[in-house]
């Protein structure tokens, strides 16, 4: 995540560089939709998924994937489009309302949705950029430390030390809890049997319902170990459940 | 507390010769008039009144076709009214009929202080079989007070028997159809008093979706047998399993914790394990089609429209509900609608479910909003629904009847028709609301991660505590070269000098307080010291000259202005140089 914008910015230097042979993306982007409106869902989620790939994500990426998806009646997939849109971009309420709407459209209850309660404090981080925040405020604190040291005869830079410090903690906190949350994965495809082992020849020991989120337990090459909401755990192909921490699905 | 006491002696003094005095009757009491030669009977002698004083042991009735066996069971009751006590004593004997006829207890002889007593004799019938539930053994105290709490003490206890009860699993039928529900109910058989069941864990069921249907309030028993014993059977869960794929599916064992009721104050109850044995159940495979809905079970379908006629522009919502029972619930594809010269919206599903014993019954309603695009009337065709009929074991199609709107053309009807737009599905796409800039997110900031932050905030740590090292480290060798001035020493000689410049003290004291504080700051500083010196030493020493000015000036004056000045320039020292 972190190297997001050197990707994107690479990317458009790439596709600066191929303007001749490529349309800008913003261009790919218009043509994607037009596509959707003509009927041609299918090619314009191939050019949505095309420019994830690249790294070129954005809430109005995933809004419009969600809408083609669900204009197939692929509920699952348009669901993982407006989470990880909303991975992207934090602040876009009307990706937090669309997803509420899927969700009542495909029965699901909101547990199911969050397998991972930390996850939302890691959202939340994202959103307010706390991390940096934090940062900033251990480096305020150090600087008030230093001037405590330099002009002792002063009381509040030690105050203000110690208060910049503890503000640094607790904007930190939510980052951090964030990230020992479990990877989680949207199931896309209806009906998706849940394995006893990660092959092809494995048995089916059950079907994961399209649309809930599963948190990963392990990976194989091809498969995600999973956990849904029942508390079965089984072994997935990456094709029917789709990991929410990549960029673009496979 | 004695004066009670004395009043209780004197009342029972007082009564106990007026007892004496008195005449006690004598009887006898059977529990049965009638009874089985397999049943048993009681029959207590009761010595009643005043003068009940035994001057002998009670001796069994004689008895006709009858035998004892059990007994006697003594009981005491004294009683005081109005001032005056009554005793009785009671003798219970437990009688067995020998044959069927006629029985009698003969008259029961006791013999009193006042003299002897005899009961009247006593006829009972006796018939084949039994007339009265069988009694169980009695034991006064322990129905008066439950089980001997010292019993245990002494080694006197019983273990309590182990309670029969029994758990099983029962489903509505061995072979069912993938979606097809199967109820299966869990039972609890019991010849002991229970008081509560709960699961031990979470039954799974691998290869099923399992909803819980209503559970009963109040579960009522029935009385059955069991591998030829008898039981009371209550219904203790139930669960509605629909099959997600095809062939022998097992439900595991479901294990759950009985919790005996307690059946005095002294027991203690207990609680007991039992497990229901595995299930099989066979799901034979659903036809599969392009057109199949994966709904499996009794459907009806039905189409109507919000209105019969729109303007030309406006907006009809067509709702087409399927209805019925089965698992409808995770049916998620609506059917396809096309209506040449009109537009055609997503349709927004909506259900209604209610989980029963026989399935999920219910409806689900897809709601598609039509904007005609063309004045006149628009042919809503019919809408159709695949679906399993497990009764029918074959694939059913049904479908909705066919609609027509009346589309009433105003300015628009009136414009020249524009070309038709080409058919376009309800899967597709006409009024999709999508974006049309990719905006870009402009993140100036790249998210860090964790480790960065954490690695981020521990070098600040460090420094941190770099700093604070070197301020101590700093500070110990300042003091090792005389040059020690402690923070917490330049705050306090800052009090000190602010209580000087305020004024309040003699002129010696606050030239002492002066003299005293930079010393305690800086060290031991000569004021009229040679050698080189620096500039912190030349300020230090030139405040050092006049306090020593001050402090043997005669007392010619007021001091305390210069006192004051003195003592703020001393202050800006310590700040500067401290």
């Amino acid at each position: 995540m972190s190297a997001r914008v050197p990707v994107w910015l690479f990317a458009l230097a790439l596709s600066a560089a191929s303007a001749g042979a490529q349309a800008p993306p913003v261009e790919r982007f218009r043509r994607a939709g037009e596509l959707v409106r003509s009927g041609d869902a299918l090619g314009g989620l191939a050019v949505y998924r095309e420019l994830a790939a690249a790294g070129l994500e954005s809430g109005s990426l995933y809004w419009n994937w969600a809408q083609a998806a669900s204009a197939r009646g692929e509920a699952g997939e348009a669901l993982w489009a407006v989470l990880r849109g909303r991975e992207v971009e934090p602040g876009d309420r009307s990706l937090a309302r669309e997803q509420e709407r899927l969700r009542e459209a495909a029965n699901l209850d909101p547990a199911e949705l969050a397998p991972e309660p930390l996850f939302a404090l890691a959202r939340l981080g994202r959103r307010f950029h706390l991390d940096w925040l934090a940062l900033g405020l251990a480096l305020a604190s150090l600087g008030a430390h230093a001037l405590a040291h330099r002009r002792p005869a002063l009381r509040w830079p030690a105050r203000a030390a110690w208060g910049a410090g503890a503000l640094a903690l607790l904007a930190a906190a939510g980052p951090l809890a964030g990230a020992t949350a479990r990877p989680t994965a949207v199931v896309v495809r209806r009906g998706a049997p849940l394995l006893d082992g990660a092959s092809g020849s494995a048995h089916s020991i059950g079907a994961l319902r399209q649309g809930e989120v599963v948190p990963i337990i392990e990976r194989s090459v091809d498969y995600l170990r999973v956990e849904d909401s029942s508390g079965a755990r089984g072994w997935a192909h990456r094709d029917d459940v789709w990991a929410l921490e990549r960029p673009a699905a496979p | 507390m004695r004066r009670p006491l004395a009043l209780l002696l004197a009342t029972l003094a007082w009564a106990a010769p007026s007892a004496r005095a008195d005449e006690a009757s004598v009887r006898a009491e059977v529990d049965a008039s009638r009874v089985g030669v397999g049943d048993q009977l009681q029959v207590t002698i009761v010595i009643e009144g005043r003068g009940a004083e035994l001057a002998g042991p009670v001796a069994p009735p004689p008895l006709k076709n009858l035998k004892v066996v059990g007994g006697p069971m003594q009981s005491t009751q004294v009683s005081f009214v109005n001032g005056a006590m009554t005793q009785t004593l009671s003798f219970t004997y437990v009688l067995q009929p020998l044959a069927v006829g006629k029985a009698e207890i003969g008259a029961a002889r006791v013999r009193l202080s006042s003299g002897e007593k005899a009961t009247a004799p006593l006829s009972v019938e006796v018939v084949a079989g039994h007339v009265r539930a069988p009694a169980q053994p009695r034991n006064l105290m322990e129905e008066a007070f439950g089980a001997d709490p010292f019993a245990a003490l002494q080694g006197r206890g019983r273990a309590r028997p182990e309670p029969k009860v029994v758990v099983t699993a029962v489903a509505s039928r061995a072979r069912t159809h993938v979606g097809e529900p199967i109820l299966i109910t869990y039972f609890m058989y019991t010849q002991a008093s229970v008081a509560s069941v709960q699961s031990t864990s979470a039954p799974q069921y691998p290869g099923f979706w399992a909803e819980d249907p209503e559970q009963p309030k109040s579960p009522q028993g029935e009385r059955t047998t069991l591998g030829g014993e008898g039981y009371v059977r209550f219904p203790i869960g139930r669960k509605l399993l629909f099959p997600t794929r095809a062939g022998s599916l097992t439900i595991p064992p479901a294990t759950f914790r009985v919790n005996l009721a307690r059946l005095s104050v002294f027991d203690q109850g207990g609680a007991v394990e039992r497990s229901t044995e595995p299930l099989t159940v066979t799901a034979d495979p659903v036809p599969a089609g392009a057109d199949a809905s994966g709904a499996v079970g009794e459907f009806q379908v039905a189409a109507a429209l919000d209105r019969s006629s729109v303007g030309l522009g406006e907006a009809a919502t067509l709702r087409f509900t399927v209805e019925g029972s089965g698992n409808l619930k995770w049916v998620e594809r609506g059917p396809e609608l096309t209506i040449p010269g009109a537009r055609i919206y997503p349709p927004q599903v909506k259900s209604d479910f209610k989980v029963g014993t026989d399935g999920i019954r219910g409806s689900k309603t897809w709601e598609f909003v039509i904007v005609p695009e063309t004045s006149g009337a628009l042919q809503i065709p019919a809408l159709p629904f695949t679906y399993f009929s497990p009764a029918a074991s074959a694939v059913k199609h049904a479908q909705s009847a066919a609609l027509t709107l009346e589309v009433q053309g105003t300015g628009a009807a009136g414009a020249p028709s524009a070309p038709l737009p080409p058919p376009r599905s309800a899967a597709g796409t006409g009024g999709l609301a999508l974006r049309s800039d990719l905006d870009l997110p402009g993140r100036a900031l790249p998210e860090l991660g964790a480790r960065a932050l954490l690695v981020g905030l521990g070098l600040v740590l460090a420094l941190h505590g770099a700093l604070a090292g070197g301020a101590s480290w700093s500070r110990r060798r300042a003091a090792a070269t005389g040059r020690s001035a402690p923070r917490q020493s330049v705050r306090r000689a800052l009090g000190d000098l602010d209580q000087a410049r305020r004024g309040g003290l003699s002129k010696e004291q606050a030239a002492a307080l002066i003299e005293r504080t930079l010393h305690g700051v800086f060290g031991p500083v000569d004021e009229n010291g040679a050698g080189p010196a620096g500039e912190r030493e030349r300020a230090i020493r030139e405040v050092l000259q006049e306090v020593q000015f001050i402090r043997y000036a005669p007392q010619l004056g007021d001091y305390s202005e210069q006192i004051s000045a003195l003592a703020a320039r001393a202050s800006d020292v310590v700040r500067r140089w401290a």
